[in-house]
């Protein structure tokens, strides 16, 4: 009888659980079988399930667009940009968490206003610069940008992780004759394995996907990003609902797919009191 | 050689906040050289010079090929009287930020303690409901549109079958749903977000806290008020802050999905900045870097304001 | 460990650099050169396959000679322009309409064409729209005409039928659209999501009628009001149209593209007030997004105005026009490649396969190819009437101006957001008198 009232007082909970997961799945769903139909089959019924699979379509979507140098050089940017913005911002919220020296809050204070810098503010004056550093339109230009942009949120999260470390297990270190470099690479970069690997997956999501730095930064075929090239597909099959769909399955498919076999680690990684 | 550092079991930080750095701490100036210098010269480099650039810009003239004029406050004062679609814009970001913020914050609670409380297929759950989290604004951004279509999209076509046939609209195009429509976009992506990092915190938090509030006969809901939420301040404050400052730099979605439209229903300072500076028939860049720096100038009024709100002593103390 | 990485990371990312660098440069030989295109339209096949087989025949010609055409959907293509143009990195020869001439000859992104091209084959009333201060800085290449598609078996069905010469009156007209909406059809399909001008083909040409040529020039020119009796009885019109429900619900948001098969397939509707560039679009394949086989496709006139000036004006427009860039290095080598998409053989291609009206000159009679008839039709609809050539963002020179109409007249007016007497308020406050 007990069981029964706790699962009656849970339907509400259940439904709502069901709910959402169609309306978060169901899109994809919906994506993934427009893919496979044609245009004209998609007008006649827009939500039944393809009778007759066109497989084919991938094959023309993938040959017809650019979409394996896009992938080449969103990999390219992205991967080391986040290596980048890692190093640099672990090295800097060590830093800010774990020494005294006197212009240590007005640095902290610069830094992490770049948290509040709207992109509009540098994206129209990049433009310019990175023309003067001849870095417009080259792919380790726009790393290097996408660096600058996630510092700021990259070592507001680590500092305020870093700082909560025990301080007795730094004293002890010192005690035992560690150096600085040590300390950073043996106590401070291990403990904060789960920060540090919050800000890797955050910054690999927001900077796989950005898209202003880029379309302003990047004009030429052969140096687009993905979104862009997504974009730029978009544009060319404007009435071809189909390819479309397909398009964005390209685009959908490899993140599903990366992100099912990590997850588990991930969520690991991100649930060791990462974020407190 | 030191003794070896027993890092097998990494301490756990303590909850309580930051520890004090104690007075030894005194790096030597190779020390910090080191480990400062590639943010600073990154910081200079690509955002502080930049910065110092729109400042410039937005008292001069820019035209194309980079010759400027000085016109002093003038782009300024046209902004702020002349420019009725700037104050359009500052409105919706305001409320697209402020109501998003707080249905995205809390949204991602709920979802974190429907998780919590043991419900079947949970790691499935967990895989989907992040799910768009990932996707690209582009991608999101096209199927929403295709969503909301007003002949053959799911929103209209669900609403007919229900019998509420009479609240069907075209979403997109009309003034007043139209920001509305965009913000359940994005808050259908990052709810997730938020969800995951709630639900890890509400795993470390200390059973033995909840296994007393048990014992004493607490209600779900006072648990929830009492102990939950003041045990989860810190993450609620930090997923606010980002939340909060990534909506009023919103920019790919509304621009993939509306750009801006209908009649300026979606416009945010962020696609007028753009339109003024790539769209406009000029190749002015003087006016939108003004805008750009207006913008700046309310941003941080909004989280000086915020900090004062939230009193949040070790987090935001700047 | 830490610093040597960063060390390592900077290398790696300087090498990619010029490697990404080393890639774009041709391989240096004494006669190869590398002209760079960029054109919009990548979603029309018939104009892709076009100006390939164009790029193709001149490498054929002339060994030594490389053209690369990068595709581009219009706004991607603008915005990509000024920030590639800024940087001095453009492209040697670009796709440009006419409303952009004034802005990149006054920030001398164009360099004038009268001596680099052929003249002599290109109608001289076509070359006139592309010149400013006496020189010609763009080559044309299509014609458009404004006129308006139906669907003839929709007309059946509603118990219209289309008069003799072309075009309805004010009133049956606005019938029509009544009668439409009655029968549940969507009376016009139109999207103005991702252009400035397309809401305003009925009013334009609305206008141009009621106005005559002259006058009509001088509105959008800033030279006439919009408070004229005459300009406000063409927005009450259009008003009573909009009121009726002309327009789809999703006007505003729906792109050029997707108006198409709003029109011909999902979820149809009666009426498509469009350029004669629909063949472009209309005429890919089924599968793809193209017009039904079988579609019963009509062609007739914009309606005719009481009172009016010239009913039988029509508005044609040059649409797909090329400049060359004034940096580039080979303007010679840019110029053949213009001249090799005007020539009598790729004139005829261009009618055959694209079935539009061409700025190049041509002198065959009569039409072949699958589509033979559309053109036929389109022909024999143009029948007694007079054209003004340029579209109002083609005509005007003020920025501001441009703006108001892309959001009042072309956007928020037809959505129904705006009175008549709003309309005219803000278009003057724009346009008139600067």
């Amino acid at each position: 009888m007990g069981l029964w009232l706790t699962y009656l007082r849970r339907t509400p909970l259940l439904i709502f659980l069901l709910g959402y997961t169609v309306l978060t799945g169901g899109p994809f769903v919906w994506v993934a079988s427009m893919s496979l139909r044609t245009t004209a089959e998609i007008f006649a019924d827009p939500y039944a399930l393809p009778t007759r699979p066109h497989w084919g379509k991938f094959a023309e979507a993938w040959m017809g667009s650019n979409y394996s140098t896009y992938f080449r050089n969103s990999t390219i940017v992205v991967a080391s940009a986040v290596a980048l913005v890692t190093v640099i911002g672990a090295m800097t919220a060590h830093c800010l968490a774990r020494y005294q020296f006197r212009t240590r809050r007005l640095l902290r204070f610069v830094i992490l206003a770049g948290l509040v810098l709207p992109p509009q503010m540098l994206i129209l004056s990049l433009f310019q610069i990175m023309l003067d550093y001849h870095l417009y339109d080259t792919l380790p230009g726009l790393a290097l940008v996408y660096v600058a942009t996630q510092l700021a949120m990259t070592v507001y999260l680590l500092e305020g992780f870093f700082a909560q470390i025990p301080q007795d297990l730094f004293d002890a270190a010192r005690m035992d004759g560690y150096s600085d470099f040590e300390i950073f690479w043996r106590i401070t970069l291990p403990i904060g394995v789960p920060a540090i690997f919050t800000t890797v997956v955050l910054n690999f999501v927001t900077l796989w996907n950005e898209f202003l730095y880029a379309v302003v930064l990047m004009t030429d075929d052969d140096e687009r990003t993905l979104p862009l090239g997504i974009m730029h597909f978009m544009g060319s099959h404007q009435l071809d609902v189909g390819m479309l769909a397909t398009g964005l399955m390209i685009a959908i498919i490899p993140i599903v797919l990366i992100y099912a076999l990590f997850s588990e680690t991930m969520i690991r990684g991100m649930s060791a009191g990462a974020i407190r | 050689m030191p003794p070896a550092l027993d890092t097998s079991h990494p301490a756990r930080p303590r909850p309580g906040g930051r520890q004090p750095t104690s007075d030894g701490w005194r790096p030597s100036l190779a020390t910090l050289a080191v480990l400062l210098a590639p943010a600073i010269v990154m910081y200079l480099g690509f955002t502080a010079w930049p910065v110092v650039r729109t400042f410039y810009n937005s008292v001069h003239l820019v035209g194309p090929g980079g010759d400027t004029e000085f016109v002093g406050l003038r782009n300024f004062s046209d902004v702020l009287t002349a420019d009725p679609n700037f104050w359009t814009a500052v409105r919706n970001t305001a409320i697209f930020t402020v109501v998003g913020t707080t249905i995205d914050v809390f949204g991602g609670l709920l979802l974190a303690l429907c998780l919590f409380t043991r419900v079947p297929f949970v790691r499935s759950l967990r895989v989907i409901w992040f799910l768009p989290v990932l996707m690209s604004y582009v991608v999101v951004g096209v199927i929403w549109v295709w969503i909301y279509d007003y002949d053959w999209g799911v929103v209209n076509l669900v609403l007919r079958a229900i019998g509420l046939g009479s609240l069907e609209t075209a979403w997109l195009s009309n003034p007043s749903t139209a920001l509305w429509a965009v913000m359940g976009t994005h808050l259908w992506k990052w709810l997730g977000f938020n969800m995951i990092v709630f639900l890890a915190a509400l795993h470390a938090l200390p059973s033995e806290v909840l296994g007393a509030a048990e014992l004493d006969n607490c209600g779900w809901l006072a648990k929830l008020v009492y102990i939950i939420i003041p045990m989860l301040r810190p993450t609620l404050v930090n997923l606010t802050v980002l939340s909060f400052v990534g909506k009023m730099m919103i920019f790919d979605l509304v621009w993939i999905m509306t750009q801006g439209g209908p009649l300026w229903a979606t416009e945010t300072v962020s696609t007028y900045v753009y339109k003024r500076a790539f769209d406009w028939n000029t190749f002015d860049l003087g006016y939108p870097s003004a805008i750009a720096v207006l913008w700046f100038l309310i941003i941080i009024a909004f989280v000086v304001a915020m900090s004062l709100l939230l009193r949040q002593r070790d987090r935001l103390e700047f | 460990m830490g610093l040597a990485f960063t060390i390592r990371r900077a290398c790696f990312g300087a090498c990619v650099g010029v490697l990404a660098g080393g890639g774009l440069v041709p391989p240096a030989h004494a006669e190869d050169v590398t002209i760079t295109v960029w054109s919009h339209e990548a979603d029309e096949p018939a104009k892709v396959v076009f100006r390939n087989k164009a790029a193709h025949d001149l490498e054929q010609a002339h060994p030594g000679l490389h053209v690369k055409l990068t595709w581009y959907e219009k706004d991607g293509l603008y915005t990509a322009l000024r920030t590639a143009l800024a940087a001095g990195r453009g492209p040697d020869v670009f796709y440009l309409e006419p409303d952009q001439l004034h802005q990149y000859v006054s920030a001398h992104y164009i360099m004038p064409l009268d001596d680099l091209v052929n003249w002599n084959a290109i109608y001289p009333w076509a070359r006139e729209v592309w010149q400013e201060n006496g020189k010609t800085w763009g080559i044309p290449q299509e014609v458009n005409l404004n006129v308006m598609f139906y669907n003839k078996d929709w007309m059946k069905k509603l118990g219209v039928s289309v008069p003799a010469d072309g075009q309805f009156s004010q009133s049956a007209f606005l019938d029509l659209v009544k009668k439409a909406r009655a029968a549940g059809m969507a009376p016009i399909s139109q999207g103005v999501g991702d252009r400035p001008y397309p809401g305003a083909y009925i009013l334009g040409e609305a206008l141009l009628h009621k106005l005559g040529k002259d006058d009509y020039a001088k509105l959008w020119t800033g030279k006439l009001s919009f408070q004229d009796p005459r300009v406000v009885a063409a927005l009450t019109w259009v008003k009573q149209l909009v009121d009726a429900g002309a327009y789809p619900k999703d006007f505003s948001t729906m792109k050029l593209g997707e108006s198409f098969y709003y029109f011909y397939s999902k979820p149809g509707a009666a009426l498509f007030p469009m350029g004669s560039f629909y063949s472009g679009r209309a005429f890919a394949p089924p599968d793809k997004g193209g017009q039904p086989a079988d579609f019963p496709l009509g062609i007739m006139l914009f309606p005719a105005m009481d009172g009016a000036a010239c009913n039988r004006c029509e508005t044609s427009g040059i649409g797909s026009s090329f400049v060359i860039n004034a940096a580039t290095k080979h303007p010679k080598e840019a110029a053949e490649f213009l001249d090799a998409m005007s020539t009598p053989q790729m004139t005829d291609m261009w009618i055959d396969t694209v079935y539009e009206p061409a700025a190049m000159k041509t002198t065959t009679q009569g039409f072949s190819g699958p589509h033979a008839d559309y053109l036929n039709a389109l022909m024999a609809s143009q029948k007694g009437v007079e054209y003004f050539t340029g579209m109002p963002l083609d005509i005007m020179q003020n920025g501001q101006c441009k703006d108001a109409f892309g959001q009042v007249l072309n956007s928020a007016f037809p959505a129904g957001l705006l009175t008549v007497d709003r309309a005219v308020t803000m278009m003057n406050a724009a346009c008139f008198g600067h």
